[in-house]
């Protein structure tokens, strides 16, 4: 596998995952909003802290709100992490690898690009139409993993795409997880109860993890309950140790693994020291913060071994 | 018939599914009552059906500009073009004969030079050649084949002649929408593929492989072949990555590869570098090698002449393999075939005026406003004269170029070139089109069943280049019940 393909493979599952969490953490926000206690008020500035992207967003554009917010996150071209942004980075990556690819894989991301492009505008219209078409843009990416876990190979190109995946969705499963330290609750003890069982519920929802939570952990929402499982349950595939899992597979595959392997397995012993007895907010979001520059580390360590030799094409985001 | 025809007939111009009552043709026969029992509107809804599916399957070429990358997507006529097998067969075997001789004619040029010394090519044409790369004398690639891929344009004149109009044996393009198209075709009439007996092209990706595995320098193996693209901003793009995903080659860039003290060629990959038997190139010559060639560009390998010369890497198509690809060696086209097979052409070139003879260049001189005028080593229409269209100014100037140096123009007459019926709004009308076959050969040799039918989709053009206006159309060869076309 050349350097350069291999790259461009890791890359493309990377956005791709991007787009469909970024869908799904609006989701999130979204649901949260709606369910809010009177009193309760939503931290938007927090909320584009969680995702990484507050300096980029001041540095564009002075209100900090949902109108402000959503066509930053979902179609501005501007912003690379944007969903119309990341899409079509994917395609672009796909595009220089076509041949390593299924055939009919290239046409699935098209037809994504394409209904993201022509229907992103759609979504300014308000929180209905909006669910639709981030809704259709998560169905058509899931579409494509179908596509490619029923008609590739696994060779090292698919391995290529799921650690770039995986990376990805352990990352934004973090953050999603964070989404809530954007609210702040009213003092009324039973009130908060109430709104962070819910708030919970709208996390799970978001990362579609409430059924197999209700089935498989507790029958409560419960916050730390609720961390618990997003973190470490082993089974369900949007957890941290399940990508995890995954991204140490795919490294057992490719030659000269170890210096990553070793990274994930650092990032690995932090999700498992986790006490959830505590998570207080802060306490949580500075958690969060070092689980994911525990994988930015593994990324950096998979760019040194397997991309390195040919610099020149470096496309870090 | 039900579909109304527009601007038929057309005077002066071959049809190449009606004839001059406006009859079928046998081999456009079924084709034709197929068009006619589906009617305007069914034929209209398909045509919106395969736009949707050019989108959907991303058959783009790409245009890269300052506003953004716009892709456009590859203009498409959904009414077939139609050629009788039997006269396929004498064009298969024209082209295949024209190969030949050109190749022994490069590897001639390269060494012995025969052909000059016997006085049956003139060496200032030689000398004058912008593609005779001196680096490749005294070499002999496998087999003595140095163009193993050639697309050889052809073109029909108003008395059902057809003429070789050019050969492109440097990087010739467009296979790739040959195939798409036919899949294209197969997508949106599938009855018809059922009820008539149209030839595949499929295997076209298949011999392509073979053609460059036999040049693998390490025989018993699995050679390794890679197509080395300029890459993604290349307009040709689209086919590099799709002949490489159909041959399961690699796909490379100039940056991908490197040549080490073996002298071999070898990828980067994750495991380490792998060696390469065999490059399929779709850059130019001059970009090949910056320690040969060009030393400004950044998209060759340094070091690959050395490799290639050194026997440790097959290229396709050789560098230097151009030099039979000039608008004037391709006048001597019918002497070179005499020269080294003893036989005639089996197709005709079109008539043309070599300005470097006297006489001749007198001749183009005088009648500069009836003839086409070619630079001998541009390719894609550019630096031509038409003269019917052209203004006195321009006319004047291409006279002065032409005295200035009479060895980079020829002429020929302006051609009436054939038409076939293409959807236009509701109608059919007639719009001109060229042929474009593709050739390969090393230990084989093998052709295109058909080709890539390239169409001037405005009215009266007669220029069939994508980047002017041109679409093109699948090429049907059929066998059809009678016998002549």
């Amino acid at each position: 596998m050349l350097s350069r393909v291999a790259e461009n493979l890791y890359w493309m599952g990377r956005y791709l995952e991007r787009a469909e969490n970024t869908a799904r953490f609006i989701n999130s926000a979204t649901q949260v909003l709606l369910d809010l206690p009177k009193d309760a008020s939503f931290g938007w500035d927090v909320l584009l802290k969680v995702a990484g992207l507050d300096e980029r967003f001041a540095a564009r554009s002075p209100g900090v709100d949902e109108d402000g917010i959503m066509p930053f996150l979902i179609e501005d071209e501007t912003n690379p992490s944007s969903i119309l942004a990341s899409i079509r980075q994917a395609r672009e990556n796909a595009r220089t690898v076509r041949e390593v690819l299924p055939m009919e894989l290239w046409e699935r991301i098209n037809g994504l690009y394409l209904y993201a492009r022509d229907n992103a505008a759609r979504a300014r219209q308000g929180r209905g139409p909006r669910g639709e078409v981030l809704s259709g843009i998560i169905g058509r990416r899931e579409s494509i993993i179908g596509l490619l876990t029923g008609s590739m190979s696994r060779d090292v190109a698919y391995q290529c795409i799921k650690l770039g995946r995986n990376l990805e969705r352990a990352d934004m499963t973090t953050r999603i997880i964070d989404v809530n330290s954007a609210v702040r609750l009213p003092r009324d003890p039973a009130l908060t109860t109430v709104a962070t069982e819910r708030m919970w519920m709208c996390t799970l929802n978001a990362l579609s993890a409430y059924q197999m939570y209700r089935r498989h952990a507790n029958v409560h929402v419960r916050a730390d309950a609720v961390v618990d499982y997003l973190l470490k349950n082993p089974h369900f595939p949007r957890t941290v140790l399940h990508c995890l899992a995954e991204i140490e597979g795919c490294l057992s595959v490719l030659p000269e693994h170890a210096t990553a392997m070793k990274k994930v397995r650092r990032a690995w012993r932090r999700v498992e020291a986790m006490q959830s007895n505590d998570i207080r907010p802060t306490v949580l979001h500075e958690y969060l913060d070092q689980v994911q520059s525990d994988l930015g580390e593994v990324h950096d360590a998979v760019a040194k071994q397997y991309f390195h030799l040919h610099q020149q094409h470096d496309t870090e985001q | 018939m039900s579909i109304e025809l527009a601007n038929y007939p057309q005077p002066g111009a071959w049809d190449e599914l009606l004839d001059a009552n406006l009859r079928p043709r046998p081999a456009a026969r079924l084709l034709l009552e197929y068009l006619d029992r589906l009617g305007c509107a069914e034929l209209q809804a398909r045509r919106a059906s395969v736009d949707a599916a050019i989108m959907a399957m991303g058959i783009t070429f790409t245009v890269y500009s300052d506003a953004g990358n716009i892709d456009r997507a590859w203009p498409f006529d959904i009414v077939p073009r139609t050629m009788s097998s039997k006269e396929w067969a004498r064009i298969d075997a024209g082209l295949k004969q024209r190969l030949t001789a050109l190749n022994l004619f490069i590897d001639d040029l390269y060494n012995a030079q025969k052909i000059v010394r016997d006085g049956v090519f003139p060496l200032e044409v030689l000398a004058g050649s912008k593609n005779f790369r001196e680096q490749c004398r005294h070499m002999t690639p496998r087999f003595g084949v140095w163009a193993h891929v050639c697309g050889t344009d052809l073109v029909r004149d108003r008395d059902g002649t057809v003429y070789v109009l050019e050969d492109n044996l440097r990087v010739p393009s467009g296979v790739s929408y040959m195939l798409e198209n036919r899949q294209l075709m197969k997508r949106l009439f599938p009855e018809l593929f059922k009820a008539s007996d149209i030839l595949p092209v499929d295997d076209y990706p298949t011999r392509l492989f073979e053609t460059l595995a036999a040049l693998s320098p390490r025989d018993g193996e699995r050679p390794v072949v890679a197509v080395l693209t300029p890459g993604i901003y290349n307009s040709a793009y689209f086919e590099h990555s799709y002949l490489a995903q159909k041959m399961g080659a690699d796909l490379v860039e100039g940056s991908d590869l490197v040549v080490r003290e073996d002298d071999c060629v070898y990828m980067k990959t994750i495991s380490g570098p792998r060696r390469v038997d065999v490059i399929y190139r779709r850059i130019d010559d001059d970009f090949l090698d910056p320690e040969a060639f060009r030393p400004d560009s950044a998209l060759g390998v340094p070091g690959l002449m050395r490799a290639w010369r050194a026997g440790k890497v097959g290229i396709a198509n050789a560098p230097g393999a151009g030099v039979a690809d000039d608008k004037v060696v391709y006048t001597f086209v019918p002497q070179i075939i005499r020269y080294y097979l003893d036989q005639d052409a089996i197709l005709p070139n079109v008539p043309s005026f070599m300005c470097m003879v006297d006489a001749q260049r007198e001749h183009v001189l005088a009648k500069l406003d009836e003839l086409v005028v070619k630079p001998a080593n541009e390719s894609g229409g550019y630096g031509m004269l038409i003269g019917p269209r052209a203004s006195r100014e321009e006319r004047a100037r291409f006279a002065d170029l032409i005295r200035a140096n009479p060895r980079n123009y020829m002429a020929q007459p302006t051609l009436s070139i054939s038409t076939a019926p293409t959807l236009v709004g509701d109608k059919l009308a007639p719009r001109h089109l060229d042929l474009r076959p593709f050739v390969l050969q090393s230990d084989k040799l093998h052709a295109t069943t058909g080709g890539l039918t390239r169409v001037a989709l405005r009215a009266g053009s007669l220029i069939v280049n994508s980047s002017q206006g041109g679409g093109s159309k699948d090429t049907w060869i059929v066998n059809a019940e009678e016998g002549n076309a």
